[in-house]
């Protein structure tokens, strides 16, 4: 139900946007001085404006992360794609094998210098806008392997990184509130259970 | 017709970690697979160096992380061998109920992800993943945690098992055994699954010795050699075990052996939990100051998950001056190649899935 009043909440801000919009385009008209019919003058202000509400409430509401697991707490991502967890219960879908249709990258393990070049290339085929969780200590400081050669300390020289989840390797649950962190991050209406 | 090569990694869904293949077909027929490892190398044995006895269970039990109780088990044991140090009695019984269970929870694993590699049986991936949740629960009533347990200590574990831990575990493995019996109709009524793992990937007995493959993958080509009977550690003759042997030598004779042991796993556990003697199980305290070794060297073998573990230790006066490890998934990656020739090129991944290979595991 509080979602519900939210959502009422929600209509209410965009109406008001709308009204703002349609002053906003009746002032660029008198500035411009255009004809009512041209509108496409401020065209991409207006979209953006009234837009950016509703597209945020589904991306906060839609978030694909990629399939990719490194190492151990691939496992735990795993246990949080699957029964007991069921992360698509929160709006995670299937974890996505393509970084083309994605949106969150869930570093799970350590990193070593050969994995950084592959793991720079997945970035940057992910559509923006994008985001990273660093999951578990080896993707957030480089955990156990602080003193290892070959072991880079953390991602955040590489990627920046929206969320880090401390824990070695942290249980499924707090995976589960990372990415409703990141919900919130994005800006969007968060579901609730 | 013409080669090609394709190239298949580092970061692919199938393969399990980050494995890099090159693989030459022709047309679709595989010629030859090159495997590409290394993409997680931490250097395991260079860090145990600088870090005393028992601090290192960390770094061994993220060798293999579908199953990081037998990776600790071997390298305490060799601990214990170096500085002479004896099990006690319900300690071995305790640890061969958690190793057990261990192995069952990563052959669940395994079966998931093998089930989604060749077919996206999803739902069988679903699951196994509630069995092992559930193993997972009873380890972590057991131990504290849910991963990584660091359990072992010298001459015993760090806690021993819990009260009411043993009607949870019949129970758990009741509920195990009956989900097994399922899956074994489920699958293999399965057109779609025995086409897809009956004679493909077939690895001869005289090649499986030649190649030097242990675990599942030997014991699937007719060899009955299991390291649990063979140099008998703990209470595994005693408690009456039986190694499980196919002599098929393909992809489903590899699926037929992990469906055994599991069985044979939960007999295990249900007998030991029986006989165990009540007493004192709890082992000796990490201290950073340690023992003096007793011997100079010490080398143990332990029948892991994925294969036959070894790790070889040079005494110093407090941490190991040299520790070698011999990673089965290492060994059982080699055979790819061999046994992946002549074959269509979808049955890779099939193949790769019945080997059951950890990468960290091979990259150490």
């Amino acid at each position: 139900m509080i979602f519900m009043e939210e959502n009422i909440a929600e209509n209410e801000k965009v109406m008001n946007a709308r009204k703002e919009m349609d002053k906003l385009v009746a002032d660029s008209l008198k500035r411009y001085k255009l004809k009512p019919n041209a509108l496409f003058v401020k065209l991409s202000d207006v979209t953006k404006h009234i837009a950016k509400k509703p597209v945020d409430w589904a991306r906060t509401n839609s978030v694909w992360p990629m399939q990719f697991g490194l190492a151990c707490c691939a496992m735990e991502l795993m246990d949080f794609g699957s029964s007991r967890i069921d992360a698509e219960r929160n709006g995670y879908l299937l974890f996505r094998a393509t970084p083309r249709q994605c949106d969150a990258m869930i570093v799970a393990g350590w990193v070593t210098k050969s994995v950084i070049p592959e793991l720079k290339r997945l970035y940057e085929q992910m559509l923006e806008p994008r985001y990273v969780i660093a999951y578990g200590e080896c993707a957030t400081s480089g955990g156990p392997w602080w003193e290892s050669y070959n072991i880079i300390k953390g991602i955040d020289q590489v990627l920046p990184v929206d969320v880090y989840v401390a824990g070695c390797p942290p249980r499924p649950e707090s995976l589960f509130q990372a990415l409703i962190k990141l919900q919130k991050k994005i800006g969007g209406v968060v579901a609730k259970d | 017709m013409s080669e090609t090569k394709i190239n298949i990694g580092p970061i692919h869904p199938s393969t399990h970690g980050v494995l890099r293949l090159v693989v030459t077909v022709d047309g679709d027929t595989i010629k030859e697979v090159e495997p590409h490892i290394g993409f997680l190398h931490r250097g395991v044995e260079k860090l145990a160096e600088s870090r005393m006895y028992m601090q290192n269970i960390v770094y061994m039990e993220k060798l293999d992380y579908a199953a990081p109780m037998a990776h600790q088990e071997l390298y305490v044991s060799t601990v214990e061998k170096l500085l002479g140090i004896e099990v006690k009695e319900r300690a071995e019984y305790v640890r061969v109920v958690l190793l057990e269970l261990q192995r069952i929870a990563s052959h669940l694993l395994w079966l998931g992800t093998m089930c989604n590699d060749i077919g996206q049986m999803f739902s069988m991936f679903m699951w196994t993943m509630r069995d092992r949740d559930m193993i997972l629960r009873l380890l972590q009533e057991a131990t504290g945690q849910r991963m990584f347990y660091v359990n072992m200590r010298l001459g015993g574990v760090n806690r021993d098992l819990p009260a009411g831990f043993e009607d949870d575990t019949y129970k758990v493995l009741d509920s195990i055994e009956h989900s097994l019996g399922e899956y074994k109709d489920f699958l293999e009524s399965n057109p779609v699954f025995m086409e897809r793992l009956k004679n493909v990937g077939v690895l001869s007995r005289e090649n499986a010795i030649r190649l030097g493959v242990t675990g599942p993958v030997l014991r699937g080509s007719g060899i009955d050699y299991d390291v649990r009977r063979n140099s008998s550690y703990y209470k595994y003759t005693k408690l009456g075990f039986r190694p499980a042997v196919e002599t098929g030598g393909d992809s489903f004779a590899r699926y037929k052996v992990r469906m055994k042991e599991m069985q044979e796993s939960i007999s295990l556990v249900r007998k030991a939990l029986e006989e165990m003697p009540k007493g004192d199980a709890l082992g000796l305290p990490i201290k950073l100051i340690g023992a003096v070794p007793k011997e100079k060297e010490a080398i143990v073998k332990r029948e892991l998950p994925r294969g036959e573990g070894m790790m070889y230790m040079v005494a110093d006066k407090q941490r190991p001056y040299r520790l070698a490890i011999r990673a089965p998934a290492f060994i059982n990656l080699a055979a790819l190649d061999h046994i992946s020739r002549g074959q269509r090129l979808a049955d890779l991944f099939a193949i790769l899935g019945s080997l059951d290979l950890v990468m960290a595991d091979v990259d150490k």
